[in-house]
């Protein structure tokens, strides 16, 4: 027995420590890159430097899929506007849970697909968008939908759109110093002015090798630990909202156990999803597997069974 | 250098104390909104009941009862919503809450009207007043949760002190009565017959 206080103090407590330990990490490999790069160039290049133009390359990449992230995903997906006659427990539902959690009524959209799915994005709860499939209209029940409907709106409520826009920004400054680095040791040359300290410069120069190969691995696994961490925050905070843990842990076993693929998923939306729309994780697939728990570290989402223990904990 | 370490925890104190204090302040005015959305939510059950009443008529008229209950639960409302007291509005609520499981038997007992788009349509839309009615008290208690923890819990409880914020009620609730006390009837488990 867990109740939601205690797991949503627990679960911020966990999100908190992972994000520092993530800036810490960032920190550390950006400060070692570019001593090792510094060695390269000759100097320490000051004011904006190398830090500043990988962090404004990385920022201008994310910042289009962030500030129009509503536009672009709806575009990809192929998803029509939602109307209250036509779809009127999905409109209905989502408009009384956006009074139980004080949140503006987002946009909601459709995508015509069986394969029963769900997912979040927008940049603000003013510019948000819960988006539904239509297998999951007609495979979840009314207090089914209510939970599912509710994960996506504590993910807007939490912001977690925008958390995951600067952790990608932040991985990908750190990916393009790595990238850099490699590419001057292979093609650049040391300068040769002070030889006098060759010992220390090949000490960062070892450092520097060894962070560029890889941090943007574990700049990833963070990456995606974070993901998983704001997935257990959504359920914990859908319950808060519903009071009725069974109707979303229901929602996840019909969804996890449906066997379509979802088409209109593809690899750069797969996280925005309620559940990984590629299936990897079948109800067959065991936890105790140490295969399983290694490729979990590659998943944007924790398993489902554990997301259903989670709550059933709440129950 | 000395100013600066005895300026910045005076500065951040502050910050702190303002951030503390805005956070009453608005918590005060977002649990007023949140009363006054329950208002708005029976005020629409008020003018949708007569609506559905209309549109099903010619399906429910053997049902006399549930339509004597539909009625008296809209004059509840109304009567409720013109005094203005909100605890009268939202056990009037209650009352459209229960015309719902009538309707459903009522439903189960005459296939006829069981496909018809007109009755699912009434189900549907009570429900949904319903529910709406109820996440906008949901509303009230978790923003009332909040502000009271925050006004007890040390460090804040300091500031809302010095500034004389008090406990907020929110929805009242008598703290005894029947709906705590657990009866002997309530501990057997559910009977369900099915034939």
């Amino acid at each position: 027995m867990n109740n939601i206080y205690e797991a949503q103090a627990s679960n911020r407590l966990k999100s908190v420590i992972i994000i520092i330990g993530f800036m810490l990490f960032v920190g550390v490999a950006v400060y070692i890159l570019m001593q090792a790069l510094g060695i390269y160039f000759g100097y320490q290049p000051g004011g904006l430097g190398g830090v500043g133009i990988a962090f404004i390359i990385s920022g201008l990449m994310s910042f289009g899929s962030y500030y129009y992230s509503d536009k672009i995903v709806l575009g990809i997906s192929g998803a029509r506007l939602a109307d209250r006659k036509r779809d009127f427990i999905f409109y209905t539902v989502t408009e009384n849970l956006s009074i139980a959690s004080g949140l503006p009524k987002p946009k909601l959209y459709i995508i015509d697909d069986t394969a029963p799915n769900a997912f979040a994005t927008g940049r603000d709860p003013d510019h948000a968008v819960v988006c539904v499939t239509t297998g999951l209209l007609q495979k979840l029940t009314r207090t089914e939908l209510e939970g599912v409907i509710a994960h996506e709106l504590t993910h807007i409520r939490n912001y977690d759109i925008r958390l995951m826009s600067v952790v990608a920004v932040l991985v990908g400054t750190v990916a393009l110093l790595a990238d850099w680095f490699l590419r001057m040791s292979f093609w650049g040359r040391r300068s040769k002015d002070d030889r006098g300290s060759s010992q220390a410069q090949a000490v960062i120069i070892a450092l520097g090798l060894i962070f560029a190969i890889l941090s943007p691995i574990i700049g990833t696994l963070i990456q995606l630990a974070i993901s998983r961490r704001r997935e257990f925050g959504a359920d914990i905070g859908a319950v808060s909202i519903t009071r009725q843990p069974d109707g979303l842990i229901k929602a996840l076993q019909k969804i996890a156990h449906d066997r379509e693929p979802l088409e209109a998923a593809n690899k750069a939306t797969a996280h925005l999803y309620i559940v990984n729309p590629f299936k990897a994780e079948g109800p067959e697939r065991s936890r105790r597997n140490p295969i399983n728990t290694f490729s979990n570290l590659f998943n944007t989402h924790p398993p489902v069974e554990d997301r259903i223990k989670e709550l059933q904990k709440m129950a | 250098m000395p100013l600066l370490i005895i300026l910045l925890p005076v500065i951040l104190i502050a910050l702190w104390a303002v951030s503390e204090y805005n956070f009453f302040v608005s918590s005060k005015a977002r649990i007023k909104a949140a009363v006054q959305e329950i208002g708005n939510q029976l005020k629409r059950q008020v003018e949708l009941i007569p609506n559905l009443e209309a549109s099903a008529k010619g399906f429910l008229k053997h049902e006399k009862d549930i339509f004597k209950q539909l009625t008296d639960a809209r004059r509840a409302v109304a009567s409720a919503v013109d005094s203005g007291d909100l605890q009268k509005m939202s056990e009037a609520g209650a009352k459209v809450a229960a015309v719902l499981p009538a309707l459903k038997i009522a439903v189960e007992d005459n296939p006829e009207i069981k496909g018809s788009e007109v009755v699912t349509k009434l189900m549907d839309e009570l429900r949904d007043t319903s529910d709406k009615v109820m996440y906008a008290r949901r509303l009230v208690i978790d923003l009332t949760a909040d502000y009271n923890v925050k006004l007890v819990s040390f460090p804040s409880s300091i500031l809302a002190n010095m500034f004389g914020f008090t406990e907020q009620e929110g929805l009242i609730t008598p703290q005894k009565g029947e709906h705590l006390e657990v009866r002997d009837s309530d501990m057997k488990s559910p009977r369900v017959k099915l034939d």
